[in-house]
C-alpha cells in the first residue's frame, strides 16, 4: 500500500509538480494582489483615457483628461494648496519627531510612560480627530473662542479666515503624526552603534558637535525614509480635510484629494478624475525617487 | 445505554462552518433567513435632517402597522449623493427607497437608474399633488430647458415628493413686534433695534460654508431681488443688475449684521444662533422650526415665530423637499412602491401634517389640527413664490463654482457682484465642456 502511494508520488514529481508546486502555493496570494491592486489600478488607467457623462463613459478621449487638468484652475490650485501643506507639515513634524527622539533616547523616571503617551494621537481615528479640532476651532462654540471670551477678547477666527484655516490643517496634522516621525527616529536613534560616540565623548567632543558629526550623518537614511513615507502619505490626506473644513474657506484648504473625490463622486466625471489621481500618483512617485536619488548622491559625497 | 456527547474543539470548527456554508447559501439564494422579521421590507436611505423627525416617529411605526417592515438607514448629507448614486449605478442593491433632496433628480435621471412610479402606478395627475412638487419628480422636466441628450425624450416620473420642505422665513416675536417683516430692509433695520434694545446679538444668521449652504442661504435673496439663474439656453444669467444687487447684499449688509464667525456657519450654528436666542430672523427649512416651541430644544419658546420670506421686489423662497425615489436595482421594488402608494394616499399625508410635517398633498394642509404651526405658513409661503432649483444633472457642480465665490466675497465683506461675474464664467466653461451649447 505504502510502496503504491510512494509511486504515484514520485510519478507526480516526473509530470512536474516539484517544478509547478511554487507557483500554486503563490497563486492565492498572486490572485488577490491582482484582483485588489493591479486590476483597480488597471481600471483606473482606462478611465482616465475616457470621457464620462452622467456616470457612464461615453467617449473615449486618449490624453485630453490629463492635458485639460494644466488649464483647470481648480486643479492648479488644489495642487499648490496641497504641496504647500506637504511641505510645511511634513517639514514640522520632520523635526518635532527628531527633537522628541533624542529627548526619549535618554533614560529616566516615567520614559517609558512619556513614551507610550507621545505615539497616542497617531493611533486616533483621523476622523476623531477632524471634530476634536472642529470643536477647538468653531468660531461660535469653540475651546479657543472660550478662552478668548473668557480673557476679555473675542471670538478666534480660525476656520473662517483663509490663512488661519489653512494653519489650523497644518497643526492638526504636526499633532497627529508628529508620533509616527516621533517613532520611526526613535527605532532609528536606538540602533546605532555606541562606539563612534563614546570615541567622541573620550574626544571631548560636545553636544552639538556629536549631534553634527555623528548623529544627524548616520540617522539620515532613516530620516529619508520617514520622510519620504510622511510625504506619500500626506499627499493623500482626506478625512481631516472633509471633516474640519470641507476644503473651505473659499477653496484655501482644498487638497488635491478632495478635488478629485467632489470630481469623481459628486460631478461624477470619472474620468476627468481619474486622470487626476493617476497624475498625482506620478507626482509623489517622481518626488520619492528623487528624494531617494538626491539622498544617495548625498552619502555617496 | 447512555450516548454521552461532548464538545470538542473539532465538533465546535465544525458546527461553526456549517452554519456559516448555510448562512451563506441561504443569502446567496435570496432566501429569507429563519430569524428575520416578518413584513414588507423595506430598506429607505435618508440624510440626516430634522424635517424627517415626525416622519421617522409617527409614520414609520405607523407603516409598520400597515404590514411593512421599515429599515430606515441615515447618513451625513455630504455623503449621501455620492453614495447613492455609486449604490444605483453600480447595482448593489443596497437600497429600496432614497429620500432625495430635490435638486438630485437631475443626476439620477440622466443615468437612467430610477423606476418609473407612474408604469408602478402612482397617479401624478391626482389633483391634490402640490404641482410644483410633483413637477419636480420628473425627468426630463416637463417644463422649463431641457439639457442637451434629453430634448425629445417623454417626461417620466422617476420620483414622488415625500417631505414639502420650502424655505420660510423664522423670527423673534419680540424684535419683530408688528409680526413678519416684509422686507429685507425692514429685517435689517428692526434687528438692529432688538440688538439695541439686547434682545438679540443679531439681527440675521445664515450659512456661509462653501458650496451647497452658502448658495441656499443666498438663493432666496437672490430670487427676492429679482433674480433668474439660466436662460431657456442654459447661459448663466444670475450676474443681472438684480442678482448682483443681491450679492452685495448678502455679502455686504447681511454680513455686518450676523455673527463675525458666518463664513464657517451651516445648518447646525444658524439653528443653534436662531433656537439659542442670539439670531432675530433666519431663512431655513422645516428642521429647525420644527423645534421651535419645544423648550427643552430652544431657550427662546414663544418668542418665534414664522413667515413667508421677506421681498425686495418678490417673497420667493427656495423649495428643497425631500423626494422619493426607487432604484432599478432595489431588492424589494414592489414593496417600495406599494409603501409609496401608501405614503402618499390622502389619508396617510393627513397623519403626516398631524405628527408636525410638511405635507406633499393640498389637502393635508386644510386639516384641522396640524402637528405645526409652520405648516399654514409654508402652504402661504407655496402661494406666494416657491422654485425649485435649476433642473439640470450638473448642479451640483454649478453650486460648487457659485458657492466658492460668494464664499470669497463672504469673506471679503464686500464684491458680491464681481463673484458673480466671476462664477458666471466659470459656470459658461463648465457647461461648455459638458456640451450644453
Amino acid at each position: 500500500m505504502q510502496a503504491g502511494t510512494q509511486a504515484r508520488k514520485y510519478r507526480l514529481q516526473g509530470a512536474g509538480l516539484d517544478l509547478a508546486l511554487p507557483y500554486l502555493m503563490l497563486a492565492p496570494g498572486l490572485t488577490i494582489v491582482l484582483g485588489v491592486l493591479v486590476y483597480p489600478l488597471w481600471d483606473g488607467l482606462r478611465a482616465s483615457a475616457k470621457a464620462y457623462r452622467y456616470g457612464s463613459p461615453v467617449a473615449d478621449v486618449g490624453l485630453q483628461n490629463y492635458l485639460r487638468l494644466w488649464s483647470d484652475a481648480q486643479f492648479l490650485n488644489s495642487l499648490w494648496v496641497t504641496v504647500k501643506f506637504v511641505a510645511l507639515s511634513v517639514s514640522f513634524e520632520a523635526v518635532l519627531g527628531f527633537a522628541l527622539a533624542l529627548f526619549c533616547l535618554h533614560e529616566f523616571r516615567g520614559i517609558r510612560l512619556l513614551r507610550t503617551v507621545l505615539i497616542i494621537p497617531m493611533v486616533v481615528t483621523p476622523v476623531v480627530v477632524a471634530i476634536v479640532f472642529r470643536l477647538i476651532y468653531a468660531s461660535d462654540a469653540g475651546m479657543l473662542t472660550a478662552l478668548s471670551e473668557a480673557m476679555g477678547g473675542g471670538a478666534v477666527q480660525i476656520l473662517g479666515n483663509p490663512l488661519n484655516a489653512f494653519i489650523g490643517l497644518v497643526v492638526l496634522d504636526v499633532w497627529e503624526w508628529t508620533p509616527l516621525m516621533f517613532l520611526i527616529l526613535l527605532a532609528g536613534l536606538q540602533s546605532l552603534p555606541h562606539e563612534p560616540f563614546e570615541a567622541a565623548r573620550v574626544d571631548g567632543a560636545g553636544a552639538w558637535r556629536v549631534f553634527a558629526d555623528l548623529t544627524f550623518p548616520m540617522m539620515r537614511p532613516v530620516l529619508a525614509v520617514a520622510i519620504v513615507l510622511r510625504t506619500i502619505d500626506a499627499f493623500g490626506t482626506f478625512d481631516q480635510v472633509f471633516v474640519l473644513t470641507r476644503g473651505g474657506p473659499g477653496e484655501a484648504t482644498r487638497l488635491i484629494s478632495i478635488y478629485g473625490y467632489d470630481t469623481a463622486f459628486k460631478f461624477q466625471q470619472t474620468g476627468y478624475a481619474a486622470a487626476l489621481f493617476v497624475t498625482i500618483g506620478l507626482v509623489v512617485l517622481a518626488l520619492a525617487f528623487s528624494a531617494i536619488r538626491l539622498l544617495r548622491r548625498v552619502d555617496a559625497s | 445505554m447512555m450516548h454521552s456527547s461532548r464538545l470538542t474543539r473539532r465538533s465546535v470548527i465544525k458546527g461553526g462552518l456549517g452554519l456559516a456554508l448555510a448562512t451563506t447559501a441561504l443569502t446567496t439564494l435570496g432566501l429569507p433567513l429563519p430569524a428575520r422579521a416578518a413584513g414588507k421590507k423595506v430598506i429607505i436611505g435618508a440624510f440626516a435632517d430634522g424635517g424627517l423627525t415626525p416622519f421617522k416617529e409617527k409614520i414609520i411605526p405607523l407603516a409598520k402597522e400597515k404590514g411593512f417592515d421599515i429599515e430606515f438607514l441615515e447618513d451625513e448629507y455630504g455623503v449621501t449623493l455620492e453614495k447613492w448614486f455609486a449604490d444605483a449605478q453600480s447595482g448593489a442593491g443596497q437600497y429600496d427607497l432614497y429620500l432625495l433632496d430635490d435638486p438630485w433628480v437631475p443626476q439620477f435621471g440622466a443615468a437612467n437608474v430610477l423606476e418609473d412610479l407612474g408604469a408602478g402606478g402612482i397617479d401624478a395627475t391626482d389633483k391634490d399633488w402640490i404641482g410644483s412638487m410633483i413637477d419636480m419628480g420628473y425627468w426630463p422636466p416637463q417644463q422649463g430647458p431641457r439639457v442637451k441628450g434629453f430634448e425629445n425624450a417623454k417626461p417620466t416620473l422617476i420620483c414622488v415628493p415625500f417631505v414639502g420642505d420650502l424655505q420660510t422665513l423664522t423670527y423673534r416675536n419680540d424684535v419683530f413686534t408688528g409680526g413678519a417683516p416684509k422686507t429685507w430692509d425692514e429685517v435689517i433695520a428692526k434687528g438692529k433695534e432688538g440688538v439695541a434694545a439686547g434682545k438679540i446679538k443679531y439681527p440675521v444668521v445664515f450659512r456661509g460654508v462653501t458650496g451647497n449652504p452658502i448658495v441656499t442661504s443666498w438663493y432666496p435673496i437672490f430670487l427676492s431681488f429679482g433674480g433668474s439663474f439660466f436662460d431657456d439656453k442654459w447661459n448663466p444669467i444670475f450676474n443681472s443688475a438684480q442678482g448682483k444687487a443681491s450679492a452685495d447684499f448678502f455679502v455686504g449688509t447681511m454680513k455686518q449684521n450676523t455673527a463675525s464667525g458666518v463664513v464657517e456657519f451651516d445648518s447646525d450654528q444658524e439653528g443653534a444662533a436662531i433656537l439659542g436666542g442670539d439670531a432675530g430672523a433666519i431663512i431655513q427649512y422645516s428642521g429647525n422650526a420644527l423645534k421651535a416651541d419645544d423648550p427643552a430644544q430652544t431657550k427662546v419658546a414663544g418668542k418665534l415665530d414664522f413667515g413667508v420670506v421677506p421681498k425686495q421686489e418678490k417673497a420667493i423662497a427656495q423649495m428643497g423637499i425631500f423626494i422619493a425615489g426607487v432604484p432599478k436595482s432595489a431588492p424589494n421594488k414592489a414593496n417600495s412602491i406599494e409603501f409609496l402608494k401608501w405614503y402618499v394616499s390622502a389619508e396617510t399625508q393627513a397623519k403626516l401634517s398631524e405628527a408636525g410635517s410638511i405635507p406633499v398633498k393640498r389637502s393635508a394642509f386644510g386639516i384641522a389640527k396640524p402637528g405645526n404651526r409652520l405648516i399654514p405658513v409654508a402652504l402661504q409661503q407655496l402661494d406666494a413664490g416657491a422654485l425649485p432649483r435649476p433642473r439640470t444633472p450638473d448642479w451640483a457642480k454649478v453650486e460648487e463654482l457659485l458657492g466658492i465665490e460668494l464664499n470669497k466675497a463672504l469673506q471679503a465683506g464686500s464684491g458680491g457682484g464681481a463673484a458673480l461675474d466671476t462664477a458666471a464664467k466659470q459656470v459658461k466653461d463648465y457647461l461648455t465642456t459638458a456640451g450644453y451649447y
